[in-house]
């Protein structure tokens, strides 16, 4: 199904407003639109890294120009459905490095965390704040033809793509300037704002100015422009692992020109095992010495905890709706992909008697890495998938390959469907908090599924939109009354006084708790 | 309090020091394009000198190597190979800045993003005649814009404290090195009156020291403050001693002796900063012949070099 348009090609009543300024337009004008969007990404230095680029790690980002729109009544579902969804899964970590009475309680199997990857038994025994230990998570959703939407999957290690959708506002409210005016469309902008506030509560108690620092890889890392991004809009400090050090007092000091300053907040943009040499990997050059000691030590908060990850494993992922159910006697609002466990002998048998037919994932890769997806594959990779799978039945799952839902794109050849996900970012802390909307991902060549940035997709900006369209001639006889013009600007889409009649209407952004 | 990164400092610096390199090169190669369109005589004026701007071993290998007017222009202007070429000095600038995108003021970042984007597209064509002037001109706008923002929009930090050294200290060594550039002038004109025996030497004279002058900005200001006939002496004293005016290298060190006093441990940088001074004031102004002027300039920058490394270890070599 499309996002945008009904089966019959007309626009669904939410887009409406947006494909009539398209169609009013013309392919030529919104090219010329596109063009200057992408102008403005260069110049604003929008960018992302790919690895295999060579000397160009610097890459313009790849936005396209018609947004993906929901109606806010819906995403207003959505959001509840996220937010009950993290709480479980902050539960569900909490209780597996703590007394693991879903273990006991005979819902969650054992052998799966004594097989897990991303376990850190050395977070045994911790609670940390809030006992929330995972802070910030980008979840994948998708839509299938059938129009409903399914959780795709959990990332909450160290997931990337918030300032993007920012940035996309940014640009968007350019080129459509106009419909910014006569719609109530989400802003973005407060994303920022609760990162920090949500940080700056995880200080160890009784210090009332926190130093906040975003702790990232390097310039190399293709998040970079995300890690500056976010340091700049808190007015964080930006530092890599060699900024820091942790001295006999068991406190993180970053390297000022001055000397040495106490950090108390460290938001890590850098994947557990390389955090802390005296603990995980011992010839990492990215983390800190002392850091996870530092940590347990309540001497500085950390987001997302160490070990967070458990639970971003697409193994446990088919766990989910359970854990929603133990934890807060709710059914869940959003649903799982049905996933076939091939840990269990009758659902492996199933998966490879037809894998033709399904999705296979990797328990523990993310960015699209080591997908098969049956119905595009060869004979020999699905062969190759097959033998993995009885090599490491809780290595992989499988899922039905799902029809995601298309937005129009500018293409080449003009205005296409192109499939599309959507990813927004969810804070959780003593609140909790969720984007309106996210990053919609979109894979530009035709047909493909894969909507990656690091394999060629692009992206786009996502309306949560509220309440009616104002039709045009209905504000502009607001504006001519007050400003008791003579007519004759008729057309005039940006007159001031419109826009002002407009933003009395506007409501305060939902989706904040 | 704010507080500010070492490793941050570093870069804030180096991408202050490469725009104003970027900068000062165009405002040398506008002048001397000036002064050899006017005085179009190739045995007198070859662009062979211009070449001394990037040091005097460049200078030898460029000198060695072809000599024509395209050369020295690629050289100076969009040469990759070269770090003194203004599309080095500009990609080194971003790169740095690009890590420093959380302190710097966004709008700043942004004329960055338009000075890199506009020298890649356009350096190549910029050695030609035809395109040279404008291009030029357009990089030093930018980095005026970029300076501009900085000083209008940046808190008094210790960020913005350190791209001001940054851009004292690239000027300062700068300045040194146009005089460079004269007495290398200075010696090719000599070398090709000894061969041809000409005696326009007096013309020529007035003529290069006032594009030396106009190379740094500084023939108005100049003017206004010595009355009567431009000759080498005033010039260089001029140039290395009014510290009214902000491009001579005493203004740029007065500046730079401001601004360490508003970091932490200055008294850690004023010895090579005292030193430095001294080479200034030491430096024998009576050296308009060609040899005594290029050494007295090597001279200087090295002294300059020496601060530089002084503020390079206070502020991250030796922290902590």
């Amino acid at each position: 199904m499309d996002e945008l348009l009904t089966e019959n090609g007309e626009p669904r009543a939410v887009a409406g407003a947006l494909m009539r300024l398209i169609s009013r337009i013309g392919e030529k004008e919104l090219r010329e639109r596109q063009r200057i969007a992408e102008l403005d990404i260069l110049s604003m230095g929008i960018t992302f890294t790919v690895y295999t680029d060579g000397e160009n790690i610097d890459r313009a980002w790849p936005f396209d120009i018609v947004p993906r729109v929901i109606a806010g009544k819906e995403w207003d579902l959505i959001s509840l459905g996220l937010q009950q969804r993290l709480w479980a899964i902050n539960h569900f970590i909490n209780d597996l490095y703590n007394d693991q009475k879903i273990i006991a309680d005979g819902v969650f199997p054992a052998e799966l965390l004594e097989a897990s990857v991303n376990y850190r038994p050395w977070c045994r025994g911790i609670t940390p704040k809030f006992g929330v230990w995972a802070h910030i998570s980008g979840t994948d959703l998708v839509r299938d033809d059938d129009g409903q939407m399914y959780v795709l999957e959990d990332n909450l290690r160290v997931p990337s793509g918030v300032s993007y959708v920012i940035e996309n506002r940014g640009v968007a409210k350019r080129a459509f300037g106009e419909l910014f005016e006569r719609q109530r469309i989400r802003p973005v902008d407060g994303y920022t704002g609760e990162l920090n506030r949500l940080l700056t509560s995880l200080a160890p108690d009784g210090i009332t100015e926190p130093r906040v620092a975003v702790l990232t890889p390097g310039i190399f890392n293709s998040a970079y422009f995300e890690h500056s991004f976010l340091a700049e809009r808190m007015g964080a400090d930006l530092v890599e692992g060699a900024d820091l050090f942790v001295d006999d007092d068991d406190c993180v000091y970053m390297k000022t020109i001055h000397g040495a300053e106490r950090v108390h907040v460290i938001y890590r943009r850098i994947d557990d095992m390389f955090l802390d040499p005296e603990v995980f990997l011992p010839d990492s050059m990215l983390g800190v010495p002392g850091l996870m000691r530092a940590w347990r030590a309540g001497n500085v908060g950390m987001a997302n905890a160490p070990g967070a990850g458990v639970a971003d494993d697409k193994v446990v992922y088919a766990w989910v709706p359970d854990i929603i159910r133990y934890y807060l006697g709710e059914e869940p609002l959003l649903a799982n992909v049905p996933t076939y466990r091939t840990m269990y002998d009758d659902e492996r048998k199933f998966v490879l008697d037809n894998i033709g037919d399904l999705v296979i994932k990797p328990a523990n890769e993310s960015g699209g890495y080591g997908i098969v997806i049956g119905s595009h594959a060869t004979k020999e990779q699905l062969d190759e998938a097959a033998a993995a799978i009885i090599a490491d039945p809780r290595g992989f799952v499988a899922q039905p390959i799902l029809s995601l839902s298309t937005v129009p794109t500018l293409v080449e050849d003009g205005l296409e469907p192109r499939h599309v996900d959507l990813r927004p970012f969810i804070l959780t802390g003593k609140y909790s908090y969720v984007t309106p909307g996210g990053l919609t991902r979109v894979a530009l060549p035709k047909g493909s599924l894969v909507v990656n940035s690091s394999q060629g997709g692009g992206s786009k900006d996502t309306w949560i939109i509220d309440g009616e369209y104002v039709p045009l001639s209905q504000s502009q006889s607001q504006s001519q009354s007050r400003s008791q013009k003579s007519g004759n600007d008729a057309g005039n889409d940006q007159s001031q006084s419109q826009s002002q009649s407009q933003s009395e209407q506007l409501t305060p952004p939902a989706g904040s708790q | 309090m704010t507080v500010l990164l070492a490793r941050t400092a570093d870069r804030l610096y180096w991408g202050a020091r490469y725009l104003e390199r970027a900068e000062d090169t165009a405002r040398v190669v506008r002048a001397y394009n000036d002064l050899v369109v006017d005085y179009d005589s190739p045995e007198m004026l070859s662009w062979e000198p211009l070449a001394a701007l990037a040091g005097s071993d460049r200078y030898v290998e460029i000198a060695e190597g072809s000599t024509g007017e395209r050369e020295v222009l690629a050289f100076m202007l969009s040469d990759r190979s070269s770090p003194s070429s203004i599309l080095s000095a500009v990609t080194a600038a971003r790169s740095n800045l690009r890590t420093t995108r959380e302190v710097l003021p966004r709008e700043a970042w942004q004329t960055m993003n338009q000075l890199s984007q506009y020298v890649d597209a356009t350096c190549a064509g910029a050695v030609e005649r035809q395109l040279r002037e404008r291009f030029l001109q357009r990089v030093i706008e930018f980095s005026r814009r970029l300076d501009g923002t900085t000083e209008s929009t940046m808190t008094r930090s210790q960020a913005y404290h350190v791209m001001r050294l940054g851009r004292l200290i690239e000027r300062a060594d700068m300045t040194t090195r146009v005089l460079g550039v004269a007495a290398a002038s200075i010696l090719a004109t000599e070398a090709a009156q000894r061969q041809a025996d000409v005696r326009e030497h007096l013309v020529i004279d007035e003529v290069r020291w006032m594009s030396i002058l106009r190379s740094i900005s500084a023939l108005q200001m100049y003017q206004q403050a010595v009355r009567g006939p431009i000759d080498g002496l005033t010039v260089v004293q001029f140039l290395l001693s009014y510290s009214a005016f902000p491009r001579s290298v005493q203004g740029c060190f007065d500046e730079i002796r401001g601004v360490v006093y508003l970091l932490p441990n200055a008294e850690r940088i004023e010895p090579s900063l005292d030193a430095a001074e001294r080479m200034l004031v030491a430096s024998n102004p009576d050296v308009t012949a060609g040899a005594g002027l290029d050494q007295s300039m090597e001279h200087l920058q090295a002294a300059i070099a020496e601060l530089a490394d002084a503020i390079h270890d206070t502020y991250v070599g030796s922290v902590l």
